[in-house]
């Protein structure tokens, strides 16, 4: 199962792009040399460490030859230039690929080992490759390092001149270019494998993973942009020091890298910035700066292993949980005449539960009763065209889940699963008056539904479910029920681009009309958390009890399809509703997708009317 | 090559072999014991050596040789006890805590370094040899102070060898390094016993230190070579039992001292380092360890 929409489609953008034309257009405010030179390092080191998180983060290989790759690249530029002549812009893909030559080697005794002794080689061979350098004065300089390098030219206009703006858009390029690499190196194949050897080591390895391919490949990956990084900075400061193969240059990259963020491949830019500037603004500080940067790494590593990145998500969590409570707020002062006309006139009354505050929708009177439970990230409004044709006939009650409509939104870690939403279902029941409700639930509502019926606090007449697949084991059975699409990936993702909401509700309900308009414009109010802690609290449900009491066959049950459900493993529910003793019906509805309630209502009102009366005249028969 | 110099080479080995052993000990028993690689270890050298200076040099407190080494190895413990309170026990029950401490004990030597640089400043110092002279037996000539250390590094391996072999606690620290659940199923007080490893080992990385500075110059970095050699130790004698890196200090101690005297003093480092990669690749276990291959 994957979901992969290209960069310009993703949520992150618009906010890379917008990052992208500050920093290019910086240089016309940033006119002080000082500033534009720490500018220039946090590209350079923001180049190195997020380079070093492919490795380090991603792969969980710690290598820490990653400095001594840098180094490679900066003697690699000094030696070519300054003895061979090569020209400096061919010295810096030139030093991108020695680097990676070296990494390749430094690969090889790393291919059979694990954890310390990874770092253990990798110092042994940073050592090994400062103790040549030095060694080797009559080229390298020894400890003094090869001084006075050529400063990078284009044409006879030195990228000196002008406060250093050419060395300012050079570091730049090299920025976006590296970013760009390591981004498609980590939504690549490759990167899912680097990944998955990290979490999942033996899985990974069983499933095809040749484990010593995928090392080399994430090294040589990240010593590409670190070698040219060493280049462009040997250019810049002209000298080529051995001080970068030592632990200090090392530390500053790994507090980058841990500050940043592991794994977040943006985290690590945006901290390099913050860090270089930091460690720059303390300088006068002498060792005390040292000491400040140390114990602020063992701060983030004991209190904040998620780093700057995990704050801004957290951040921008807070932002969003704010944006759809204002929303449902709004909406529940100004919009109540029109959600009320929708639901064919039933009022709308607010309920209190443990869970928040919810909206009911509720025909009254003294008919048999109908509690309709939607599905992620709708409402109870996408039930109107049933509270329209069935009110005749029955009491029709529907409520929109915590988090969802103008419900309130919830404590995610308590409220946003399936079980709790089973509890908002017994509170509006018993809040409400309701006696021995049919039940119907529309695929997250169908869950919601299940476990109201399996937990049996309230007594229910019969239950229907649409466009949800019963499960006995999760997740292996999620993965089952479900046609691995986008749309599982959507379900759980917290925030939604523009065309990942319109792709979502259209394939749950249907695409944009004027009839599906409504319940397009509600999906971007539900909060986000609610998707997210829902999908990662599947396990959670007590779901063999569910197929205990489906199998038991005491309440009267259907599951009602759309035929062409697109979303629904329809073989799983098949195989489930064709196993030895199910008691129950499988109706599928021509071309009802998701949605066959909403897209084809006639046909749908005939089977579940039909569900409906049998399970009634089961009930007075009994 | 004369007999004279190959003496003259092994005994030197054999000096190297023994400031080694005491170097890599605490690093190794640390490693065997709470499984993880204590990155400070380096840093504990320099602190001991600049803390016996402050006590018995006539510079600092004056107290005299014995006095200022014996008041900073015991310091030294409580600095081992607070550097596992705080580095390394917040991550114990972490998945990854191999890693996590590879990083706390990096910033920590950071922080040990730079402090010593706060206190006694960038300055060179040396600790007064505590016997000047030499000695000479036959073809053997040796420095006072490299004799003294021998017998006196020889005396605290042997102590801490009964200690670890025969009396209660070290044999409770062993269990706790070869199974953890078990011991503690047992009753022993894991913390303690881990605090205690790492003073132990803190301790005995200042004696080290102690030596160093007598023998070389004192310098906030001093603990940088030792470490690296601590390493190579550690890894070339396998972390299956403490005993394993002593013999290979003395490995060590002969490599070095013959690639000085055949492949020059530049190179011997990186010979090392090679050799250690090479170890690495071929027997991960060390030279002297079984096969087993775990982090």
């Amino acid at each position: 199962m994957r979901y992969d929409p290209p960069f310009h489609r993703t949520g992150g953008f618009w906010p890379a792009l917008i990052a992208l034309a500050v920093l290019a257009a910086l240089p016309l405010v940033v006119t002080n040399p000082y500033a534009r030179h720490l500018l220039i390092l946090s590209f350079i080191f923001a180049v190195v460490a997020s380079s070093w998180d492919l490795s380090l983060g991603f792969g969980g290989l710690f290598n820490f030859a990653h400095g001594a790759l840098f180094a490679v690249g900066l003697y690699t530029f000094a030696l070519t230039v300054k003895f061979l002549g090569l020209s400096p812009w061919l010295a810096i893909p030139l030093a991108g690929l020695a680097a990676v030559l070296v990494a390749t080697v430094i690969a090889l005794p790393v291919l059979r080992l694990d954890g310390i002794y990874v770092i253990l080689v990798t110092i042994a061979v940073a050592q090994l490759l400062y103790q040549v350098t030095v060694s080797q004065s009559q080229w390298t300089g020894g400890t003094s390092g090869i001084v006075s390098l050529p400063a990078l030219k284009l044409g006879g206009y030195s990228f000196i001149r002008d406060g250093r703006i050419g060395y300012y858009y050079t570091a730049l390029a090299l920025l976006v270019l590296s970013t760009a690499f390591l981004y498609a190196v980590v939504r690549s194949p490759v990167g899912r494998s680097i990944v998955a050897l990290r979490d999942h080591k033996y899985l990974a390895i069983a499933r095809g993973v040749s484990e010593g391919r995928t090392r080399l490949i994430t090294l040589a990956a990240s010593a590409l942009f670190t070698g040219a990084a060493g280049a462009v900075y040997g250019g810049y400061v002209r000298v080529a020091s051995p001080d970068v193969f030592g632990l200090s240059f090392l530390t500053l990259m790994l507090s980058i890298l841990l500050v940043g963020g592991a794994a977040t491949l943006w985290g690590p830019i945006v901290a390099a910035f913050a860090i270089t500037f930091l460690s720059e603004a303390i300088v006068d500080f002498g060792p005390w700066r040292e000491i400040a940067m140390s114990v602020l790494i063992i701060l983030v590593v004991a209190f904040y292993p998620g780093g700057l990145w995990a704050a801004i998500q957290e951040l921008r969590e807070r932002l969003d949980a704010l944006r759809t409570a204002a929303r449902a707020a709004l909406a529940r002062r100004r919009g109540r005449g029109e959600r009320e006309a929708r639901m064919g006139g039933a009022p709308e009354t607010m309920i209190a539960t443990r869970h928040g505050r919810i909206a009911v929708s509720d025909t009254g009177g003294d008919k048999p009763a109908i509690l309709f439970i939607h599905g992620n990230s709708a409402c109870k409004e996408a039930f109107a065209k049933q509270f329209s044709a069935l009110r005749g006939d029955f009491r029709l009650v529907a409520f929109d889940l915590p988090g969802h409509g103008v419900s309130t939104n919830a404590d995610p870690e308590t409220t946003y699963n399936v079980p709790a939403y089973a509890e908002v279902a017994e509170a509006v029941i018993a809040a409400r008056g309701i006696a021995r409700p049919l039940v119907f639930g529309w695929s997250l509502g169908g869950y919601v539904a299940l476990e109201l019926a399996a937990r049996g606090h309230v007594p229910l007449a019969g239950l229907a479910i649409c466009g949800t697949s019963p499960l006995a084991v999760a997740p292996e059975d999620f993965a089952a029920g479900y046609d691995a699409s986008s749309h599982l990936i959507l379900a759980g993702k917290p925030y939604f681009t523009r065309r990942e909401a319109a792709a979502y509700a259209g394939s749950a309900t249907a695409p944009k009309s004027p009839e599906s308009a409504y319940l397009h414009r509600n999906l971007t109010r539900t909060d986000g958390r609610a998707r997210a802690y829902m999908m990662t609290k599947i396990t959670v449900v007590n779901w063999p009890r569910q197929m205990r009491m489906l199998r038991g066959g005491a309440l009267p049950f259907a599951i009602i399809n759309g035929a062409d459900d697109p979303f629904l493993n329809h073989d799983y529910l098949r195989a489930l509703t064709g196993s030895e003793g199910w008691p129950h019906d499988l109706v599928a509805i021509e071309n009802g997708k998701h949605a066959p309630f909403f897209n084809t209502p006639a046909a749908f009102h005939a089977a579940f009317l039909a569900f409906c009366r049998a399970a009634l005249a089961r009930e007075r028969a009994a | 090559m004369d007999l004279q110099s190959f003496v003259s080479i092994l005994i030197s080995g054999v000096a190297l072999g023994v400031l080694y052993a005491l170097m890599a000990f605490g690093l190794a028993i640390v490693w065997t014991t709470l499984g993880i690689f204590n990155f400070a270890h380096g840093a504990f050298i320099a602190v001991g050596a600049y803390l016996a200076w402050q006590f018995g040099s006539a510079a600092g407190l004056g107290l005299g040789y014995l006095p200022g080494a014996g008041l900073a190895v015991a310091a030294m413990f409580l600095l081992g006890v607070a550097t596992q309170f705080v580095l390394v026990r917040p991550f114990e029950r972490q998945k990854d805590i191999v890693l996590l401490t590879v990083i706390t004990t990096l910033a920590g030597a950071t922080i040990l370094t730079n402090l010593l640089n706060v206190v006694w400043g960038p300055r060179m110092k040396q600790i007064e040899p505590a016997a000047g002279g030499e000695l000479s037996f036959g073809l053997v000539h040796l420095r006072s102070q490299e004799a003294i250390m021998v017998v006196v590094v020889g005396a605290t391996l042997a102590a801490l060898a009964w200690f670890l072999l025969r009396t209660a606690t070290g044999r409770s620290m062993r269990a706790v390094a070869q199974n953890r659940e078990a011991a503690q199923l047992m009753g022993l007080d894991v913390h303690r016993l881990y605090a205690l490893t790492f003073g132990l080992a803190a301790a005995v990385a200042g004696l080290a230190g102690i030596f160093i500075a007598s023998i070389r110059f004192m310098s906030p970095n001093m603990g940088d070579d030792p470490l690296q050699k601590a390493i190579v130790v550690v890894i070339l004698g396998g972390v299956a039992r403490f005993t394993y890196s002593i013999y290979a200090a003395f490995v060590v101690g002969m490599i070095e001292a013959f690639s000085t005297y055949y492949v020059g003093l530049y190179w011997t480092p990186a010979v090392l380092f090679g050799l250690m990669i090479l170890v690495l690749i071929v027997k991960p276990e060390g030279l002297f360890g079984r096969r087993q291959r775990s982090v």
